[in-house]
């Protein structure tokens, strides 16, 4: 449930001297919803720490993108999901480079991680995950743990709901196979 | 259906844990990076309108510099031609020095003094 309430926030926001503590009341109300997110795309807390804190960094640069008819959470949701979306493609890039075919550790490494709690199918499901594409990566997320709606995706994602709809099934079908070859 | 088969195989659990604490302090940290590296983007990018700025100002600048030079030229040409004009009043000095020493010439004859007088007499004791 929220703390605060989002047409105050959005009037501080809104004027120049109310500006930080309408920003400050923002990140009380929607970090640790945002954390989350971050979290289930990037994997790692302190990847998703990192990611966090750049997206609010990057909303307080761009306060001026920010209009008062917008929803504030999903403004500072896209920026968030485009952030984590931006690192995952920047780590696939940088593994490519290094020629580490990272996607191979991801379940041992997450099973080994002391903030990641779950059993070895969990585990085997994050991997099958960090195998998709970016954007598949992100909707299957959403989606699958979040249950986000695809007209709410839809604006968060910019894209159209039957193209998240088609990537959906296509995550879902990629990771039903990778658990059928693993059994 | 296949969101059945994931979900019966391996739920909808959230595996993740965070560091105890973690969200006490999520606000306040996030605060002190913005206010550190945000605070200084936006310097940056005030910086750059300010660059900007001049960057629009400067062929009005340059157009100020060359009346400026110009003003500068023009006081510097009148103020040579101003010696120009102080020439005939060094030739007025000189008629002067001359009316001056044809007086001390007229002098001289009517206390019936030459040269000769006059050296002797400056070189005198007395």
């Amino acid at each position: 449930m929220d703390k605060y309430d989002d047409q105050h926030i959005k009037e501080l926001l809104l004027k120049a001297e109310t500006q930080h503590k309408g920003f400050e009341l923002l990140v009380k109300q929607y970090s640790e919803q945002l954390y989350w997110q971050v979290r289930r795309i990037v994997m790692t807390h302190e990847d998703a720490n990192d990611v966090l804190q750049n997206a609010f960094i990057k909303a307080w640069n761009g306060l001026e993108t920010f209009h008062g008819d917008a929803k504030i959470f999903t403004w500072i949701s896209r920026i968030a999901i485009n952030e984590s979306i931006d690192f995952v493609r920047r780590q696939k890039n940088l593994s490519i480079v290094s020629a580490d075919d990272e996607d191979a550790h991801v379940a041992n490494t997450l099973m080994a991680d002391e903030y990641f709690d779950g059993n070895e199918t969990e585990a085997l499901l994050q991997e099958a995950i960090a195998s998709l594409p970016e954007v598949q990566r992100t909707v299957f997320t959403l989606r699958y743990f979040d249950e986000m709606k695809y007209s709410e995706m839809s604006q968060r994602l910019k894209t159209s709901e039957g193209s998240l709809k088609a990537s959906y099934h296509i995550a879902v079908k990629k990771i039903s196979e990778f658990f059928k070859s693993h059994d | 259906m296949e969101e059945k088969y994931l979900i019966e195989k391996v739920g909808r659990e959230n595996p993740f844990r965070v560091p105890e604490g973690y969200f006490d302090t999520l606000t306040s940290q996030i605060m002190a990076k913005v206010e550190a590296e945000g605070v200084e983007a936006r310097d940056i990018k005030t910086g750059k309108e300010k660059r900007a700025k001049t960057v629009w100002l400067r062929p009005v600048l340059y157009a100020a510099a060359s009346v400026c030079a110009l003003f500068i030229s023009v006081v510097a040409y009148q103020s040579y031609s101003d010696q120009g004009v102080a020439a005939p009043a060094q030739n007025v000095v000189a008629n002067n020095q001359m009316m001056m020493d044809s007086y001390f010439d007229e002098a001289a004859d009517y206390v019936m003094l030459d040269n000769q007088d006059i050296y002797a007499c400056l070189s005198s004791d007395y």
